[in-house]
C-alpha cells in the first residue's frame, strides 16, 4: 500500500533547516484542509509548494507565520519550529513571528499611501530606523533588492496604487524586505502578472535566495522548475512528494506527482 | 363627473386593447406564437401603454391648465369698479372661488336647484342667504359683480371637464387603435414596449428633479422679495436678530450672524459627540466584534436613528437640560442659568447622530479589501496598528463623506434645537448660555399672525435659502470627497 505522506527528511543537513513542520493538521470547520504534514524547509534556498487548487498548499503556507490566526474559523495542530523554537507556543507572539517570517499575496496589495511610505511601513511599526537618514537608508535599499529603484526613485512621493501590476508586486516584496525578515513566504506572487513582470520576479526571487529562505506557492510547474531548488507536491491535504525539484520532475517517485506533472490530474 | 370615472374607463380601454392587440397578433401568425417578434403579452402591452400614457398625459396637463385659464378669465370679466378700495383683485378672486364651492356645496345638498344657480335672474342677496343656511364659508355678502364671476367660474369649470373627459377618452381610443392596428408578427413590440418602460422611469426620476428645482425657485423668489424690503448687507452682516411684530416694519433688527453662530456652535457640539462615538463604535462593530455581537449591536444602534427628532427634545427638556444644570448652574459651578443651552441641545443631537456616523463608516470599513489587512499583518502589526495605519486611510474620503451628512443632518435640524437650546438669539462664546439657531428662528417667524409679505415674515425665506446654499455646500464636498478618493485602494 502506498504511504499517504513522505517522510521529508531525505539527504539533509540538520544546520541548514529553518522550518522544521511536524504532522501539522488544520481544520477549517469541519473542513480537514492539511492531513499530518511534515517537512523541513531549509535556508537559503527557494522552496517551491505546487499541488492542483483546493489541495492545501496555500493553507499550509499560512500556517508558517501564522497568518490562520486571523481567520477564525481556521485551526491549526501540531507542531512547526522555526530555528528550533516552536511558533505555536503561548510565548510567542505572532505580530513578532510575522515580521521574521514575511509574506507576499497573490494579488498586489500596496497601501493607499505614497511608494516610500508603503516601504517604510514595516520599519516604522518595529522600530528599525533611528532617524530620518536611516529610514531613507532602509527605503532604498528595499526598492533595490525589490529590483525596482530605478523605476521609482524619482518619484517616491507617488502613491503606490498608480504603479502596473508588476511594479505593484516588486514593491510588495520591498516592503516586505524592509523589515528584515529571515524567511520570506510567497503566496501565488506571479498568478496577477504578465509574462513580463513574471520574468522580472522570478530573477528578483533567485536573488532573494543568496539571504533568505523563500518559499513560493505556485501552480505553475514551469515556474517551480525555473525558481526552485527543492519542490513540494501537496494532493488532497496532504504533502505526497518533497524532494530535490530536478528529481521531482525528472524522476517522481510517487505515482500521483508523476500523474500531475504530466498532466493527468489537477 | 369624477376623476375616478375617468380612470376607470382609461383602464377598461387599455384592458380591452390588451387582449385584443395580443389576439389580433396572434391571428396574424395563424396562433403559431413562435413566428411573433415578440412574446404575445407584448402586443398586449403595446396596445394598453398607448391608451394609457398619451391620455394620462393630456388629463395632468390639463388638470394644471384648466384653473390658470378659467380664472383669468373670470377675472377679466370683473369690472374695476368692483374692487373695494381697500382690497385687491387677487382677494376678490378668492372671494369667487368661495362662491363657486359655496354654489356646488349648496347645489349637492339640494338647498337650490342646479338652474338658480346657473340662473341671469339670481338675486345677490337671496342666494348670498341661501348659502349661508346651507354651511358655505360667506365672508361678506355677495355683490352682483361677484355673484356672476361666481356663476361664470361654475359654468367654465363644468364645461371645461365635460371637454377633458371627452378628448381623455377620444385620445385613449385612439392610441389603443393605432396599437391594435400595429399587432402584426413582424411588429417589434418587445423593442416599443422597453422604450416605454424607459420613459416611465425617466419621467419618475425627471418629477424628483423638477420638485427639487420647484422648491429652490420658491425659495430663491420669496428671498428676492425680502431683500427687496429688507437690506442685504444688514441681513448678511448684522450681529443682531429682534424681530418686532408691530407690523410697522422697519423697526426690526434681522441680522442672520447670531443665527448662524447658534446653529455652528449646537452642530459642533453635536460632531464633537457624535464623531467620537460613532466612529469608534463603527471601528470595533466592524474590526473587533464577532459576527454574532455585530448582528445584534448594529441594528440596536440603528433604532436610534429611528426615534424621531421630537421625542430627543423632549429627552433635552426634560433630562439632559435639568441633568446638567444640577452640575453646572447655581447649585454646582454657577456656569449656567437654565436647563436650554447650547451644551444641552449639542449633546442630544450629538447622540441622534451616532448612528449616521457609525452605520455609515462601519459600511465603508468593511470595503476596505482584506488584502490591505492581510498585508499589514503579513507585515508583522498589530490589530490597532493596521487599523490606525492602514484601514482607516483607506476609509478615510468615505468617513469624511459620513461626517459631512451628519453635519449637513446637525445643521438642518430644529425640534431639538427649539426645545434645547432656547430661543434668545445672541453672540456668545459660552456653550452653558440658551441660543438659536436658523431653522428655530424659521419656525418661529412663520407661525405668529404676521403678514406674508412683511419682511418679518419673509426674512424666513431668506434664512431657508442661507441654510440650503450651506447644507448643499457639504452634501457636495462631501460627494467630491468621496468620488475624489473613492478609487484609491482598487
Amino acid at each position: 500500500m502506498m504511504k499517504d505522506n513522505v517522510d521529508a527528511k531525505v539527504g539533509v543537513n540538520a544546520m541548514d533547516v529553518k522550518f522544521t513542520a511536524k504532522d501539522v493538521q488544520v481544520y477549517y470547520g469541519d473542513n480537514h484542509a492539511i492531513k499530518d504534514v511534515s517537512v523541513d524547509i531549509l535556508d537559503k534556498t527557494v522552496t517551491a509548494f505546487i499541488g492542483p487548487s483546493g489541495c492545501g498548499k496555500s493553507t499550509f503556507l499560512r500556517c508558517l507565520n501564522r497568518m490562520n490566526d486571523t481567520i477564525p474559523i481556521a485551526r491549526v495542530e501540531g507542531d512547526i519550529r522555526l530555528d528550533g523554537e516552536d511558533i505555536n507556543a503561548p510565548q510567542v507572539d505572532p505580530v513578532q513571528l510575522r515580521a521574521k517570517v514575511g509574506m507576499v499575496f497573490q494579488k498586489p496589495n500596496p497601501f493607499p499611501k505614497s511608494i516610500y511610505d508603503n516601504i517604510a511601513y514595516g520599519p516604522r511599526i518595529h522600530g528599525l530606523a533611528k532617524n530620518k537618514a536611516d529610514l531613507d537608508e532602509i527605503v532604498e535599499k528595499s526598492l533595490r533588492r525589490g529590483a525596482i529603484w530605478d523605476e521609482v526613485k524619482d518619484r517616491l512621493d507617488a502613491p503606490g496604487t498608480g504603479l502596473s501590476g508588476g511594479q505593484q508586486q516588486r514593491l510588495c516584496i520591498a516592503r516586505a524586505v524592509a523589515t528584515e525578515p529571515e524567511v520570506l513566504l510567497m503566496d501565488e506572487p506571479c498568478s496577477a502578472l504578465d509574462p513580463i513582470a513574471t520574468a522580472q520576479v522570478e530573477e528578483l526571487i533567485d536573488e532573494l535566495r543568496q539571504d533568505y529562505s523563500v518559499v513560493i506557492v505556485t501552480h505553475s510547474m514551469q515556474q517551480a522548475a525555473r525558481v526552485s531548488q527543492k519542490t513540494a507536491f501537496f494532493h488532497l491535504g496532504n504533502l505526497v512528494e518533497y524532494d530535490d525539484t530536478t528529481n521531482i520532475f525528472t524522476n517522481p517517485q510517487d505515482t500521483r506527482t508523476e500523474s500531475y506533472i504530466t498532466g493527468r490530474i489537477g | 363627473m369624477p376623476i375616478i370615472w375617468l380612470v376607470l374607463i382609461v383602464a377598461a380601454i387599455a384592458g380591452a386593447g390588451y387582449v385584443a392587440g395580443r389576439a389580433r397578433a396572434m391571428r396574424s401568425v395563424e396562433g403559431d406564437h413562435r413566428k411573433l417578434h415578440s412574446l404575445p403579452s407584448y402586443y398586449g402591452w403595446n396596445v394598453a401603454l398607448k391608451a394609457i400614457v398619451p391620455a394620462f398625459i393630456l388629463a395632468v396637463a390639463w388638470l394644471l391648465i384648466q384653473p390658470l385659464v378659467v380664472s383669468s378669465s373670470v377675472s377679466g370679466m370683473l369690472p374695476e369698479g368692483a374692487i373695494p378700495e381697500n382690497s385687491s383683485r387677487g382677494l376678490i378672486m378668492a372671494e369667487v372661488r368661495r362662491a363657486a364651492d359655496g354654489l356646488d356645496m349648496a347645489v349637492e345638498t339640494g338647498s337650490i336647484s342646479p338652474e338658480d344657480a346657473r340662473s341671469d335672474a339670481a338675486e345677490a342677496a337671496e342666494i348670498s342667504q341661501v348659502l349661508k343656511d346651507s354651511g358655505a364659508v360667506v365672508t361678506s355678502e355677495l355683490t352682483e359683480p361677484i355673484l356672476r364671476a361666481a356663476q361664470r367660474y361654475r359654468a367654465l369649470n363644468a364645461t371645461g371637464h365635460l371637454l377633458m373627459t371627452g378628448l381623455v377618452i377620444l385620445l385613449s381610443v385612439i392610441g389603443a387603435l393605432w396599437g391594435i392596428r400595429e399587432s402584426r408578427g413582424d411588429f417589434r413590440a418587445r423593442n416599443t414596449v422597453e422604450n416605454g418602460l424607459r420613459s416611465l422611469l425617466i419621467g419618475a426620476a425627471s418629477i424628483a428633479i423638477l420638485t427639487t428645482l420647484g422648491i429652490v425657485l420658491s425659495l430663491v423668489f420669496n428671498t428676492i422679495e425680502f431683500f427687496r424690503l429688507y437690506p442685504a448687507a444688514d441681513f448678511f452682516f448684522g450681529t443682531e436678530w429682534a424681530p418686532s411684530f408691530s407690523g410697522r416694519g422697519g423697526s426690526s433688527e434681522l441680522g442672520v450672524l447670531p443665527l448662524l453662530w447658534g446653529t455652528f456652535y449646537v452642530s459642533i457640539v453635536a460632531l464633537a459627540v457624535a464623531v467620537p462615538i460613532g466612529l469608534f463604535a463603527a471601528i470595533y462593530l466592524s474590526e473587533y466584534a464577532s459576527k454574532r455581537v455585530r448582528s445584534v449591536a448594529k441594528p440596536l444602534l440603528e433604532v436610534l436613528a429611528g426615534i424621531p427628532t421630537i421625542v430627543y427634545g423632549l429627552f433635552a427638556l426634560l433630562t439632559v437640560g435639568p441633568l446638567l444644570l444640577e452640575i453646572f448652574g447655581k447649585d454646582g459651578l454657577g456656569w449656567m442659568q437654565a436647563g436650554t443651552a447650547v451644551m444641552t441641545a449639542g449633546l442630544v443631537m450629538g447622540i441622534m447622530l451616532i448612528p449616521f456616523v457609525s452605520s455609515l463608516s462601519d459600511d465603508i470599513i468593511n470595503a476596505v479589501p482584506q488584502a490591505m489587512r492581510d498585508g499589514s499583518y503579513g507585515l508583522g502589526a498589530t490589530q490597532s496598528e493596521t487599523i490606525r495605519q492602514v484601514v482607516l486611510p483607506a476609509a478615510l474620503p468615505g468617513i469624511v463623506g459620513a461626517i459631512l451628512l451628519a453635519a449637513s443632518r446637525a445643521i438642518g435640524e430644529t425640534m431639538i434645537v427649539v426645545l434645547g437650546a432656547g430661543a434668545a438669539a445672541r453672540l456668545s462664546l459660552n456653550p452653558f448660555e440658551a441660543m438659536t439657531t436658523v431653522t428655530a428662528k424659521i419656525v418661529s417667524q412663520l407661525t405668529g399672525d404676521a403678514d406674508f409679505a412683511s419682511p418679518e415674515a419673509l426674512v424666513a425665506f431668506a434664512l431657508g435659502m442661507t441654510l440650503f446654499v450651506i447644507t448643499l455646500g457639504l452634501n457636495v464636498l462631501a460627494l467630491f470627497i468621496v468620488r475624489k478618493y473613492r478609487e484609491q485602494y482598487e
